[in-house]
This record gives structure tokens, C-alpha cells and sequence, in this order.
């Protein structure tokens, strides 16, 4: 309850979208839950816009107390170039999540890694507001790890375990490679088929600055880009390859300025 | 120390679109930090509007260069010869007479422009620091031991030959290895001795040396490159940062109560240590 009261500081709250996209198909609120996992990184945009626009009108309590705004505004923000518009998808995710918490959806852990989830993506270009957030992102990062460690492949691992990789650390922030290590081998181990799992794991061995840690490095490197290459992730599949390709070329500049 | 770095690197740093004709080149130099290059430009274009609008410079007049390795650092003071640059104490001291380096503002922090290094052990099992010798010693500032030696230790004790050195580049791992008995001691700045108390503990902890007050480290410029007015221009910009109100809750964040005008006289004692220590 505290959380909520506390809310997230900063976030741009005016949505990008307030008209019905052009062409949806009939759609209500209960069939859209009936039938959500179909929706998802595989679904065009236009499906995902379509769908937020019927859950934006809904005032039916058990659509309004689920994580699925929440979700599809986190694949529209996952998949959009323009920060600015990922930033308004981002936020009106967090939003969503907000109302499920208000309606009583508290006690499902999606709720809460959605809503860090679009927080994160809300304000990470922003050092004020990321930094205003990193409290409010570690609860929720928490609370969804506690309720529902395995959604996503193991995403609460993977985000609090990124977020503990990338935050400031002790004394000015709460940052912490030890934490980050820990959930983040743990991610790899329990869900070994999430590219990103092994990507962040990379980065967490890569971050303890140890030359004994460069031949796993590059392994579980390898694996995830495997993984990527491999599967089909849809939507995602060209933004995680940016990620893995700028850790790619870190580690490319690290060791040739070793050498 | 780091988070002071982080907020002055952050007043300087270029954003990707739209830079100006010739951007100066800043060199920041952070040593032992456990922030990228990449992080660290994320928080500089945060901030950069402010400076701007504060220093009534042109839109993006900056660029800037962030790097962490003092190896590295010296490379980059030699290659861009810069006329500004963000330094650890112990880098200015060793560039100072090389690049001309005069002190242009310090970072004001709980009322002081001033900290003290401690020495942490568990608590009554060393007396000393002489009892030290030949044990491990971790933290995150050892990455400049001839700092550590000649300017923290006022060059009473080598370091690299006095203690088996284990840097680290979070002070939370160090103080974990401490406790844990995998380290006999740490070496802490002013902030993290100040954050302590945060820490969950298994032993108490207690400190077997105390150094002098060392002052905090800031902006630097080449006396040879720069006028006199331009470096009074700079650091007028960075002294209104946090009365700035976009500026104040920067400067908020990072703890930071105000950046002043540098004494020259407070080096002195540094300077003289330094050198008597080659």
C-alpha cells in the first residue's frame, strides 16, 4: 500500500494514443484476458495498440486488476525506436500496473514485474528521475520475485538482477555485484533459455573486472547469441541484438586496449 | 569521491545531436570507478542542459572523454592536451607540472571541501597499522597506490610493499570480504566511512589509522591553454549549479551541497608531500 501511495516520481503522464487506432476488430475487455497469451513480442503492433485501446476503456474490475496493460504497453515500449514514445508507452504501462495494485491485484507478481518493468524502460534515460525510482523498482523488482519468480523465463531475476548490475553502487546507491551475481546465475541456471538471461549474467561476470571470468564470459556470450539467433522472438529479437552487439563491442575495446 | 566525479563529469559532457563547430574536450579521469563510460555519458547529458544555461555557453560546447584506468588517463591528458579536466587528487599531482594544472573548483559536501581515508579492521584484532605488515589490504582507492602512499599514509608506509594490495571497484564487496575475515583491512574514503552504519555486519568494525584532511578533488584547467577569465568563467557556471533549480536537484542527488572556488593554498600541503615522496 505504501508503495502505491508513494507512487513514481516524474513519469510523463499524458499517453500518446487517445483515438482508436483504425481497423481493430470488435473486441471486449473478457476476451481480450480469455485470450492473452496470444498476445505478446509475436503480435503486430497494431494488434497490441488495438488491445490497449479496449483495455483503456474497461471498467471491469477483473480485467482492470491483471498485469495485461500493463504487458502489452511493455512490448509496445520494448519495440518502439523513438524514445519519446517508448518513454509514453512505458509510462502508461506503469499506470496500468497502478490501477491493478489500486483494484486489488496486489498479490500477483506479474502486476509488480510489469510495473518495474515499464518503469525502468520510463526513466532510464533520465538520471533524476532513475535515481528518484531506484527505490520504488527495487520494491516491486521484490515483491514480483517473492509472488512470482518464474514469469518471463525468470524475469524478476533478470531485472533485479540488472538492476543491482547497473544501479550506483553502496554508498551513494544500491547498486551490488555480489546481489547481481547471485540472481542473475540463478536466472541462467532456472531458466537457460532466455538469451538476455546469459547476456546479463555476461555482463555481471564481465563487471568483477577478474581476467579468470573471460573465458565464461564469452561463453555464456555465445550461448545467448545462439539462443537469440535460434529462437523466435519476434519484436524483441532486433532490440536485444543492439544489446548484445554494444556488450560485444565493450568487450572488443577492453581488450584491445590490454593488449 | 565517486559520485562527486560523477556529478562534475556529468556538468560537462557532451550530448549526441547538434554539437557545436569545435567542442572542447574535457578528460575525466575516475580511477578505480565502478561506472562505464557508457553509464557515465547517460548521467553527463542529464545534466548538461543546466551547465549550459548557467554558463551562458553555446549549446553543447563540450565534449568529453570518461575513463576509469589512470594508464589510460595519462594517455588521453598527453593525446588531447585538454584545457579543462575532472581528476582524482592523485592524478593532478602527478600531471600538474606536465599539463600546467591549477585547481579550479571543489565540490563542498556536509559543510567540507576536505576528507580523511581511514584504515577499517574488525574490531581488537589488529592494534595498529604497523601490525599490518605483510597483510592484505582491499578498497576501492587503490588503484593510485603512490596517492595511498605518499599523500594518505604522508608517505610513512609503500603500499605495494608494505601491505599485499587487493583493490576492488565496490567498497560493499571490500567491507564483505572484511568481515568476512577474507581481507585483514580496508581502506575507505570519507563517504563510505560516513555509510558505515548502513552496512549489515557480522563484526564491528573499528579504524587503526586516520589520515589528514585531504581536500576534495574537483576541476582542474592547463594554466597554459586557458586565460584567467575563462577559468573564472568556468567555475563561476559550476559554483550557481546548485542554486539552479533544475541544477539544485542534481546536485541534491549526488549529495553535493555547492561547488567553490578553490583556496590554491590547500593544495600546497599536497603538492609538498608529493613531491617529497618521489
Amino acid at each position: 500500500m505504501l508503495s502505491l501511495m508513494v507512487g513514481c516520481a516524474g513519469l510523463q503522464r499524458d499517453h500518446i494514443l487517445t483515438g482508436l487506432p483504425s481497423g481493430c476488430p470488435s473486441q471486449n475487455a473478457d476476451a481480450l484476458l480469455a485470450e492473452q497469451n496470444q498476445l505478446g513480442p509475436l503480435s503486430d503492433t497494431h494488434a497490441l495498440l488495438c488491445a490497449v485501446n479496449v483495455l483503456r476503456g474497461t471498467q471491469d474490475p477483473a480485467v482492470r486488476r491483471t498485469a495485461l496493460g500493463s504487458r502489452l504497453c511493455l512490448h509496445l515500449a520494448e519495440r518502439e525506436a523513438n524514445q519519446e514514445k517508448r518513454e509514453k508507452f512505458a509510462a502508461e504501462g506503469v499506470d496500468f500496473a497502478e490501477t491493478a495494485l489500486a483494484q486489488g491485484g496486489g498479490q500477483d507478481g506479474a502486476v509488480h514485474y510489469y510495473l518495474a518493468a515499464n518503469l525502468g524502460l520510463a526513466v532510464r534515460e533520465h538520471i533524476t528521475l532513475a535515481m528518484e525510482n531506484l527505490g520504488r523498482l527495487e520494491r516491486e523488482m521484490k515483491q514480483a520475485l517473492a509472488l512470482s519468480p518464474d514469469i518471463d523465463d525468470g524475469g524478476p531475476l533478470r531485472l533485479l538482477g540488472a538492476l543491482y548490475l547497473k544501479a550506483p553502487p553502496w554508498p551513494g546507491g544500491i547498486g551490488d555485484l555480489d546481489k547481481a551475481l547471485e540472481l542473475l546465475e540463478k536466472a541462467v541456471k532456472e531458466h537457460p533459455g532466455h538469451p538476455i538471461n546469459h547476456l546479463f549474467y555476461a555482463q555481471a561476470l564481465w563487471e568483477e573486472d577478474d581476467e579468470a571470468n573471460l573465458s565464461q564470459v564469452k561463453a555464456e556470450l555465445a550461448l545467448g547469441e545462439k539462443l537469440l539467433a535460434e529462437g523466435n522472438w519476434g519484436y524483441n529479437k532486433e532490440a536485444w541484438q543492439k544489446e548484445f552487439a554494444m556488450f560485444v563491442q565493450e568487450l572488443g575495446e577492453a581488450e584491445l586496449s590490454r593488449r | 569521491m565517486r559520485k562527486i566525479c560523477l556529478i562534475i563529469a556529468s556538468l560537462l559532457a557532451p550530448i549526441a545531436a547538434g554539437a557545436a563547430p569545435n567542442p572542447e574536450m574535457i578528460v575525466v579521469c575516475y580511477p578505480g570507478g565502478a561506472v562505464n563510460a557508457k553509464d557515465a555519458n547517460g548521467a553527463m547529458n542529464s545534466m548538461l542542459r543546466v551547465v549550459e544555461r548557467v554558463g551562458q555557453w553555446q549549446a553543447n560546447s563540450f565534449n568529453s572523454v570518461f575513463i576509469t584506468k589512470p594508464d589510460e588517463c595519462r594517455k588521453q591528458m598527453a593525446e588531447k592536451n585538454p584545457k579543462f579536466a575532472i581528476t582524482s587528487l592523485g592524478l593532478y599531482l602527478e600531471l600538474r607540472s606536465q599539463h600546467n594544472l591549477v585547481p579550479v573548483v571543489q565540490p563542498r559536501i556536509k559543510g567540507r571541501t576536505s576528507e580523511r581515508y581511514r584504515v577499517m579492521v574488525q574490531k581488537d584484532k589488529y592494534k595498529s597499522l604497523d601490525e599490518l605488515k605483510g597483510k592484505t589490504l582491499g578498497g576501492t582507492v587503490l588503484e593510485e597506490p603512490a596517492f595511498i602512499g605518499r599523500i594518505v599514509f604522508a608517505g610513512k608506509y609503500d603500499p605495494a610493499s608494505f601491505f599485499v594490495l587487493k583493490p576492488f571497484n565496490q567498497a560493499i564487496r571490500a567491507l564483505r570480504a572484511l568481515d568476512k575475515g577474507e581481507l585483514d583491512a580496508v581502506i575507505v574514503n570519507e563517504q563510505q566511512f560516513g555509510a558505515l552504519g548502513s552496512l549489515h555486519r557480522e563484526k564491528p568494525l573499528e579504524a587503526v589509522f586516520e589520515s589528514g584532511e585531504i581536500p576534495l578533488m574537483g576541476v582542474v584547467a592547463n594554466s597554459a591553454i586557458t586565460t584567467a577569465e575563462e577559468r573564472a568563467r568556468f567555475g563561476k557556471a559550476l559554483e550557481g549549479m546548485c542554486t539552479d533549480a533544475e541544477g539544485k536537484k542534481l546536485c541534491e542527488l549526488f549529495g553535493v551541497e555547492s561547488f567553490v572556488n578553490v583556496d590554491a593554498a590547500v593544495f600546497e600541503p599536497m603538492v609538498k608531500l608529493w613531491t617529497e615522496g618521489k
